[in-house]
């Protein structure tokens, strides 16, 4: 088996983000527990200028831990992260870390909890602003904080209002709004929309593409919407239970999924057009992965589970514009381009 | 039983705060027929929480219910006194709620709640008790050993399979769910919309299912109540507003869905948002948002006029509604 490479093959110039095998393990119970859950193994990506790439997978499957890990707020058990030629790792300077969270911010997912409960929003928008563009006077931050909340679609009545104040999908805005004071280059976005009105998620997923097309801002969309995805996202990478299982160009990967965890998420994806489609039959349960065992983490769940599924751990492959982490879709592949080889 | 399980009429609810009254849920009627499944759809701070709680009897202060009726067993569910709602609640009709993290108690165990709920309403024995809780838990597809589970032993998908199983313990008439599945990712949340649908089908009871989500109230329920700043905006048979919705929120919210299969396009969905109910505006409340506002819209109040079966609170429809009448 040919062993993948990192990037794709378009992506020939340096990329603005690149991950190598970046691996995240906690440790878990007390000091001699040897309990240890793998969030994120090996798990490479790349996201380069002006792309929206889509992070997609269940909860549980380590994509926030991926964003924090890209965010620079854990430190990975190992593997490297480079950004614009970079190493994360080395940063550790106040100068240089202060440089890395203006170029790299982060939306967290959890509206209600991401905001000091005894100040107003303000306090928030404008210490952003003071620490990463020290240059405004305070009259213009105050007039770049009213500005970044019209992007994000609130008045600017709302810097005056306290987080309890507001609803989900406001304080969700809000992070936004944040995250765009530091003028950065690439945003970390961790489910933005999974909290915010319908009538408001599409605005959201607007304003995202037009920060791509305007301001040539990458964003790692991280969401379990592959509706919303395939709306922005220039790339897909599903995630389940800390590894890739399949990437590539959106409609590549949802014209014709490969991975059965990506068929499977797929099938489940509601259209508002359709009446009670039919449904795989799954319970939806999240994958183990406290002290994983080598072989395919979606085994337990696979239709398709072969032997070696349980032995040999999948590692991303090229099939056509996809890479896909399968055994059996990777061999399916191979038999359709070569069928003399075929050796069952 | 002839005629509906669950009759809302005219119910209003105020929340009062120290500078203004705020209306949140403004004369909102509708009925439920027995095992009917009602879908509530609007966005949030539109009031569809508040409505469930203030027809379940559970809405604290400040907010109030200041007029109407909830008829339920024919009674007036607004007038009945502590014990009598006491009494019904868990045997006639039961609650869903959206997180069932903060719904169970984390300190017992699955069974121990189904025990204290089964106790508090019955006096059962403690085979009646277990069998029952197994039972429940085997109709939503639990395995009954998570009896002896904490809810944090349980996946977000399990706790609310469990908090679905406890709704059944009494096999009631009516259950009313709060978003039970928005907490859940894609493949949990189908699975359990399609435990609910299965289970009311075998057990009959209506339910009232209150979401933002129109694909979820598409595919399973009978009929739908759109609202709007507290009020309905349209209410119809759910082919009706799939096929022809009158409302232009109606239709902007269902044109707010990207689709994973059809075309690509740009979607544009409802711009601003909703109002400050403290601050209502003048005339029709959707008119700051609407894309086909008319200079009336801006004083005159649209009443809910009928258009063929469904009703709908847009003036559009004020002309059409006259003549039919």
């Amino acid at each position: 088996m040919a062993v993948p490479a990192p990037n794709s093959p378009e992506s020939t110039a340096e990329p603005l983000l690149r991950a190598v095998d970046l691996t995240k393990h906690f440790r878990l119970g007390g000091m001699f527990s040897k309990q240890v859950l793998h969030a994120v193994d090996d798990l490479s990506i790349t996201i380069a200028e002006r792309e929206i790439v889509a992070l997609v997978g269940e909860s549980g499957s380590g994509k926030s831990t991926v964003a924090r890990l890209l965010a620079h707020i854990y430190q990975p058990t190992r593997g490297e992260i480079v950004y614009r030629g970079r190493s994360v790792r080395k940063l550790r300077s106040r100068r240089d870390l202060l440089w890395y969270r203006g170029e790299v911010a982060i939306v967290l997912q959890d509206p209600f909890s991401a905001f000091h409960p005894v100040f107003p929003i303000s306090h928030g928008v404008m210490r952003n602003l003071a620490l990463h563009r020290p240059e405004l006077s305070g009259a213009e931050r105050r007039r770049e904080a009213e500005r970044v909340c019209e992007t994000v679609g609130l008045g600017p009545r709302m810097l005056d209002r306290y987080p309890y104040e507001m609803s989900g999908g406001e304080r969700q805005r809000i992070g936004f709004a944040q995250a765009l004071a530091v003028k950065p280059k690439l945003i970390l976005a961790d489910e933005p929309v999974s909290m915010l009105d319908v009538s408001i998620r599409v605005g959201v997923l607007n304003m995202m593409a037009s920060l791509r097309d305007r301001e040539g801002v990458s964003l790692l969309y991280i969401t379990h919407d592959l509706a919303s995805a395939r709306y922005v996202a220039d790339r897909i990478v599903v995630m389940y239970a800390g590894n890739i299982v399949e990437e590539g160009p959106t409609e590549a990967v949802l014209s014709n999924p490969k991975h059965p965890y990506t068929q499977l998420l797929l099938s489940a994806a509601a259209e508002p057009s359709e009446k009670e489609a039919e449904i795989a039959a799954d319970s939806g349960e999240p994958p183990r992965v406290i002290n994983p065992s080598e072989g395919c983490r979606f085994r337990w769940r696979c239709p398709y589970a072969i032997d070696e599924c349980a032995q040999i751990t999948p590692r991303p492959t090229p099939i056509g514009a996809t890479q896909v982490a399968c055994h059996v879709a990777v061999a399916e592949a191979e038999r359709a381009s070569n069928p003399a080889s075929i050796t069952r | 039983m002839t005629g509906p399980l669950l009759e809302v009429d005219a119910l209003t609810v105020d929340y009062q705060t120290e500078s203004a009254d705020v209306r949140a849920v403004n004369q909102v009627s509708f009925t439920v027929d027995p095992g009917e499944f009602l879908g509530i759809v609007g966005e949030s701070g539109c009031g569809k929480s508040t409505l469930l709680f203030a027809v379940a009897q559970l809405l604290s202060p400040p907010g109030e219910i200041v007029a109407g009726k909830v008829m339920f067993h024919g009674r007036d569910m607004v007038r009945l006194g502590r014990g009598d709602l006491q009494s019904m609640r868990w045997r006639d009709y039961s609650i869903v709620m959206q997180s069932a993290m903060n719904a169970l108690n984390p300190m017992k165990s699955i069974g121990a709640q189904f025990k204290d709920t089964l106790e508090a309403h019955d006096s059962v024995s403690k085979e009646d008790v277990g069998r029952r809780s197994i039972e429940v838990m085997e109709l939503v597809g639990i395995d009954p050993a998570h009896l002896k589970s904490y809810p944090h032993q349980l996946s977000g998908g399990m706790r609310q399979r469990a908090m679905i199983a406890m709704a059944l313990l009494f096999t009631p008439q009516l259950v009313i769910m709060d978003e039970p599945t928005s907490a859940l990712d894609v493949v949990a949340q189908q699975s359990l919309m399609t435990k609910i649908k299965d289970l009311q089908r075998s057990l009959g009871f209506a339910i009232v299912f209150v979401t933002h989500d129109m694909s979820v109230v598409h595919r399973y329920s009978d009929r739908v109540l759109v609202m709007y700043a507290g009020q309905v905006a349209e209410a119809a048979r759910t082919e009706e507003v799939f096929e022809r919705p009158l409302h232009p929120y109606t239709r902007g919210l269902m044109s707010a869905f990207p689709s994973v299969r059809g075309p690509r396009r740009e979607l544009i969905g409802i711009p601003g948002s909703p109002p400050d109910l403290a601050r209502p505006p003048s005339g029709c409340l959707f008119h700051p948002r609407c894309p086909d506002v008319m200079p009336a819209c801006l004083n005159r109040e649209p009443e809910l006029y009928s258009v063929g079966a469904s009703q709908v609170r847009c003036l559009l429809y004020a002309e059409e509604a006259r003549k039919a009448s």
